[in-house]
């Protein structure tokens, strides 16, 4: 296939909206020909879904398909991950991953339709990316913060990055913005080909994504955090009586950088 | 699917809707009961985060309308036993994870925002005026 190339935008109008119209109403087109593609957990994240203790429940917030739904895939019953998702055809597939009835809610990422704190872990895959403001993406990370408990939760975030893995089919335009750590606004093509394999019939649909800048994940969840008076770092580097977050990952990996974040109070 | 273990946890979102929040109420729902594999470490492990007495309420609700089908135990005690013997885990893991609320409305208690359950789905979408 050849490269598909990436191009700039900028938002001009309402980001709701915005969201609406080149986030929301595109996987509602694509869903099953997205789902088809999206199978494989990424190794990372199985990796974390696999070293939570038992009995735990989390939210995979931006569910998608729901194929993290049924992991870790040793001993799928030892934790309950609940999917939630703005795409309501992505729902419908998530809510049989993996071949059994999973728990799926249809909202967006910016609500907080739960009791405070409760669930034990939260992930946010390939999700944050498509909110259009830094504001937006912000409050979604406090929506995970306050999901979480704030003694023992653990999150788990992936965005797209700025910067590209060499396998990957994404021909990304070199005219930088100037201020290269703020990341950079796109439009990612779909390409849903049609039966008879003429490309004039191809429908292409543009999704909005935010790729992050190297560093800017980690800065995006520190004031977050801080916004929510938490300190950020080692609970052994504060003495007295507080709570906060500490990066036990920091990386990117396959075009994307990740976090995992664990809270703890004292 | 709105099994009992997620009634559980969701609460309403509604702008200035922060107190008596929960639990959300059911209303005209319809009931499917599928078997899920029994896990008593992972039961033991959540019961502590349970609000005992909305599950208790909602058991009771879910069962008034399943009660013409085959049915298996929806009778939990009214307080968390402090012995999890196999009868109890078994009796909660039913309640939890079997009882599937595939069609009806959740209604909040203080607010009496209404959110729709269809084809197992639950909405919990807001309008932009009722955003918080």
């Amino acid at each position: 296939m050849a490269p598909r190339s990436v191009t700039s935008v900028s938002i001009s109008e309402d980001p709701q909206v915005y969201e609406d119209t080149h986030v929301h109403a595109v996987y509602e087109e694509i869903a099953p020909h997205f789902s088809s593609t999206r199978y494989k957990p990424w190794p990372v994240i199985a990796a974390f879904l696999s070293s939570l203790p038992a009995g735990w429940i989390g939210l995979d917030s931006g569910t998608g398909n729901g194929k993290y739904l049924p992991l870790p895939s040793e001993n799928p019953s030892r934790v309950w991950t609940i999917g939630l998702d703005r795409s309501l055809n992505l729902l419908k597939i998530a809510r049989n991953a993996g071949g059994a009835a999973r728990e799926v809610v249809w909202a967006n990422v910016l609500d907080h339709p739960w009791r405070e704190g409760i669930f034990d872990y939260a992930i946010s895959i390939a999700t944050i990316h498509h909110l259009a403001t830094h504001e937006r993406r912000k409050q979604a990370v406090q929506r995970l913060l306050q999901a979480v408990s704030p003694t023992h939760g653990r999150i788990l975030i992936y965005v797209w990055a700025v910067e590209q893995d060499d396998l990957s089919k994404r021909e990304i335009p070199v005219e930088q913005s100037t201020e290269l750590s703020l990341g950079k606004d796109v439009f990612v093509p779909w390409v849903l080909s049609s039966s008879d394999k003429t490309q004039a019939d191809n429908q292409v649909f543009n999704r909005y994504y935010h790729m992050f800048a190297k560093g800017e994940l980690t800065q995006l969840v520190s004031e977050a955090a801080e916004e929510m008076g938490l300190r950020v770092g080692p609970k052994s580097e504060y003495s007295v009586s507080c709570s906060g977050i500490e990066f036990k990952q920091n990386g990117w990996e396959r075009s994307n950088y990740y976090v995992e974040l664990h809270c703890w109070a004292q | 699917m709105v099994r009992l273990i997620t009634h559980n946890l969701l609460a309403c979102h509604a702008k200035g809707c922060t107190s008596n929040n929960f639990p959300l109420q059911f209303q005209n729902v319809q009931i499917e009961l599928k078997e899920a594999e029994f896990n008593p470490t992972f039961l033991e492990t959540f019961m502590p985060k349970l609000e005992w007495k909305a599950l208790v309420d909602s058991a009771k609700e879910a069962s008034a309308t399943i009660s013409r089908y085959i049915l298996g135990n929806t009778s939990l005690p009214l307080e968390q036993p402090e012995m999890l013997d196999e009868e109890f885990l078994k009796n909660l893991h039913h309640v939890l994870l079997e009882i599937h609320v595939e069609e009806g409305i959740m209604i909040c208690p203080n607010c009496k925002h209404n959110y729709p359950i269809s084809n197992g789905i639950p909405n919990m979408l807001l309008a932009e005026h009722e955003i918080g």
